[in-house]
């Protein structure tokens, strides 16, 4: 758990850090698509400035023409004052039209029928000072000239701002005085504007210094507005143009969903990118998992050991092949089988279930591994050794068992075969043993016998020549002796009777090579060898000739002129090599032999020890009887053959036996 | 059993209660022993008569213990065979009932007997006695061969041309034919010849010679 955090952190990290990236991103864009929307409605609002001032100057050019127009009417018809009026009617954004001499002085004027008279109650003396200005423009310029704009009050509290026109009348180049036309600069947005334009925007005249004179248009202050301004200049008087456009602030959403657009067109493509970079790592990574799962599989298929899992319920999750041939199911036989497994004998099936319940209670078994008995799919029974270990997931959650299963039966098998190949040859030895003793016994009561048997004969003997001078008392005595030698002579049958009992098997001669004894013997040789710290070297080739023998006698006789040698290098023996050896010999009249070696490096025989070797009951050893090369030499001696021994320079003694070959 | 007289028995026994339990029964029926305690003893006794032809001087036979420590029975048996004395000493072994296939198989090599331990009644002497008379008889055809051979080597070269004519059967005149020799003198050589081979007539020499 904990050492998932930290990944888990970084990850999320990793994608705020991106969500941040992406608002930013998108922030930026509508910010920029806003600008960009701003600076067009600059722009078009720069254009309808400039179009709004060349109109101005149009309508003011041709209402320049129509005055000088007037001029030449009034020179050539008396009616001025009718054509003014007419003139007036048609141009709105005159209020008033005058006629003026070379000094200035009104000849005649004509106010505009859409008002009342707009100097009514100050005179036109009022503004006598623009119309001056605007003249002597007009009259240096020769042409048209405009006055500075003027606040002229009217009556209803409100005021106007005005503007004269003054425009020099010629006769053959001749001054002969003006017309003057007067403007009301709101009208003049009015009539020469377009509508269009003045639907959605505020128009007005200000001065270079920004104070307002006239406007015309619907102000909606608090909305956003964007302004432009244009220089009307005209002759004798300068004026800005502004615009001001309350149009709405450009719209947001569109911005935004325009960017979404184009930022997940690029999420998009960094997606594809990142998932074909995806794509190629779990490719590469499904490889690597694809290699390293066969590279498990090969493991798992190579071994001996059967491998089983378990989940919590104790159904089978997973098998490897060995275990499937050990106990003889199908892997589709076993997987997801529960309790009881198929392969439990039906008769431990109680106490296999107690076991698992206790396992997935949270037991864990003993390390050293727990001994049971299984049952192959044909009934037969077999012992294994289970080793178990939990089964831990990812999360560190226990989710079953996983058991490595031996088959053991074999190594029991050979052991139980060691056990009784070991068994028989112990059986074997006290058998010899007994069979030697009483051997021994009968020789040794023989003896004496013997002697009263020879007693008894020769004292009848002389007693037969004795009769002849007290036949009655040679009689009795002659009887005597006799019972004396039958009764020796039936001790010795009861000798001989329980001998021959110990010794019947004697005469079980079998044909056998010799390698055959020697690796009967082995396993109990190099048992005491390897306690001994002995190294045993067998030669014996596999193609001598066999011979005929009672082979367990002859493997006694191995076994214990092998242990004799061993012990006998118990001690200081610096190289403690047995060598066990079998040869050809040469063949005596008749008679073929082999000849079996047993050779040590130990302490020798001593000379007092010689004399007495093969006399029975006599030992060197502590636990000894003193049986065994007596038995030895029985053995050998009854299969013909014959049992030496002799030094094994430079240390050691060599024991040698022979045996007829088959 | 008279032949048996001036005999004697050797016993080789390594158990002194049967060597003279043996010696005293022997002597109840008067024959003499001679005891040695090993078969080692035995065979020094016999190494000290190293030469090839050597005979025991009397009848004889080897009552022989079938084992002993140091050398066994068996292996004085092998030395008895090697010098061809088997004849003129038999052999009866002594053994225990262990012993008998031994003992078995080393008659079937040309030992006398052997003889299972106890013995019983008189059995073992009767099959002494008979073992002294092969070996008196053997000694006896010895010996006869001993001083034919030593007669013949007395005879002059002329004396053994005329026997083996007078052998093959020719008369005195052929003979003297052939030797180119007067009749006179075959006479005196064949006389010579019977007087040193102690014989009375042609026929018996011939009878001598054929053994």
């Amino acid at each position: 758990m904990r050492w998932i955090a930290p990944r888990l952190l970084s990850r999320w990290a990793l994608w705020m850090s991106l969500l941040v990236l992406l608002v930013c991103m998108v922030g930026t864009l509508v910010w920029l698509a806003g600008r960009y929307e701003v600076s067009q409605v600059e722009n078009r609002m720069a254009e309808d400035a400039s179009d709004a001032v060349s109109d101005i100057r149009n309508g003011l050019t041709r209402n320049v023409q129509s005055l000088q127009a007037l001029q030449f009417a009034g020179q050539a018809s008396a009616p001025w004052e009718q054509e003014a009026a007419s003139l007036l009617r048609e141009h709105r954004e005159w209020l008033r039209l005058e006629w003026r001499d070379v000094q200035l002085q009104l000849k005649s004027e004509v106010d505009t029928p859409f008002r009342g008279p707009v100097f009514g109650h100050m005179g036109t003396m009022f503004q006598m000072p623009e119309v001056v200005q605007a003249c002597s423009v007009a009259q240096r310029q020769s042409g048209p000239g405009y006055s500075a704009s003027t606040y002229v009050p009217q009556a209803n509290g409100q005021g106007l701002e005005v503007m004269n026109l003054c425009l020099p009348v010629l006769n053959n180049g001749e001054l002969v005085g003006f017309t003057v036309a007067t403007y009301a600069l709101n009208e003049i947005l009015i009539n020469f504007l377009n509508a269009q334009l003045l639907r959605s925007q505020e128009v007005s005249f200000t001065e270079a210094d920004g104070t307002r004179l006239a406007m015309h248009g619907a102000a909606q202050r608090g909305a956003r507005v964007f302004t432009a301004k244009q220089l009307l200049t005209l002759p004798g008087n300068t004026m800005v143009l502004r615009l001001d456009s309350w149009r709405a602030a450009p719209d947001v959403f569109p911005n935004v969903l325009t960017a979404l657009v184009t930022m997940m067109a690029i999420a998009l493509t960094s997606v594809m990118g990142l998932l074909a970079r995806d794509m190629r790592r779990r490719q590469r990574v499904e490889s690597d998992l694809a290699d390293a799962l066969a590279f498990r599989k090969a493991m798992e298929d190579s071994l001996v050991t059967g491998l089983r899992a378990r989940d919590s319920q104790g159904r089978i999750t997973y098998i490897n092949p060995a275990f499937c041939e050990m106990v003889g199911f199908t892997a589709k036989e076993l997987l997801g089988h529960g309790i009881p497994a198929p392969y439990w004998p039906p008769e431990m099936v109680d106490e296999y279930g107690k076991r698992q319940a206790l396992r997935l209670a949270g037991n864990a078994p003993p390390r050293e591994g727990v001994e049971s008995v299984f049952m192959r799919k044909n009934g037969e029974r077999f012992t294994v050794l289970i080793f178990e270990a939990p089964l831990i997931n990812a999360n560190g959650q226990q989710t079953g068992w996983m058991s490595a299963v031996l088959d053991v039966s074999e190594q029991r098998r050979v052991e139980e075969l060691s056990r009784a190949s070991q068994e028989r040859l112990q059986a074997t030895a006290r058998l010899a043993t007994v069979g030697e003793m009483a051997s021994l016994l009968s020789h040794e009561l023989n003896q004496p016998l013997a002697a009263i048997a020879s007693y008894a004969t020769g004292s009848m003997n002389l007693l037969h020549e004795a009769a002849l001078t007290d036949p009655q008392l040679a009689s009795s005595l002659n009887d005597a002796m006799q019972r004396i030698g039958q009764q020796a002579e039936r001790a010795g049958k009861v000798i001989k009777s329980v001998h021959d009992f110990v010794r019947r098997r004697d005469q079980s001669r079998v044909d056998v090579a010799p390698r055959t004894l020697l690796d009967n013997v082995m396993p109990l040789v190099a048992l005491q060898a390897r306690k001994l710290g002995v190294r045993v070297e067998l030669r014996c080739a596999n193609d001598l000739p066999h011979v005929l023998c009672d082979r367990t006698m002859v493997e006694q006789v191995l076994l214990n002129l092998s242990r004799n040698g061993m012990q006998a290098m118990q001690d200081d023996t610096p190289y403690k090599t047995l060598t066990l050896l079998v040869r050809t010999v040469p063949p005596t009249p008749g008679q073929q032999w082999m000849e079996f070696v047993v050779a040590d490096q130990g302490h020798g025989i001593a000379d007092d020890v010689t004399e007495k070797l093969f006399t029975p009951f006599f030992t060197t050893k502590e636990e000894g009887m003193g049986l065994g090369l007596s038995l030895c030499r029985t053995v050998v001696e009854q299969h013909g053959g014959v049992l030496q021994h002799g030094p094994n320079p430079p240390r050691g003694t060599v024991f040698s036996f022979t045996l007829p070959q088959a | 059993m008279q032949p048996t007289q001036d005999a004697l028995v050797f016993i080789v026994d390594d158990d002194a209660g049967v060597r003279e339990a043996l010696a005293w029964l022997l002597r109840s029926r008067r024959l003499p022993s001679e005891s040695f305690t090993s078969a080692d003893a035995f065979a020094a006794f016999l190494n000290a008569r190293p030469e090839t032809d050597w005979r025991p001087p009397q009848p004889g036979c080897l009552l022989l213990d079938v084992r002993m420590p140091g050398m066994s029975g068996l292996a004085l048996f092998e030395q008895l065979i090697a010098r061809g004395l088997l004849e003129s000493l038999p052999v009866i072994f002594l053994t225990g009932h262990a012993d008998v296939p031994t003992a078995v198989d080393a008659v079937k090599r040309g030992a006398f007997d052997f003889c299972e331990k106890p013995f019983s009644d008189n059995a073992l002497v009767d099959r002494v006695e008979q073992a002294l008379q092969r070996s008196a008889s053997t000694l006896e055809s010895f010996k006869a061969k001993q001083s034919r051979q030593h007669n013949l080597a007395e005879l002059t070269e002329r004396e053994s041309d005329v026997m083996r004519l007078v052998v093959e059967g020719l008369p005195n005149k052929l003979i003297a034919d052939q030797l180119d020799i007067s009749v006179r003198t075959v006479e005196v050589h064949r006389a010579r010849v019977f007087d040193k081979m102690a014989v009375k007539s042609a026929v018996e020499l011939a009878n001598l010679l054929r053994n």
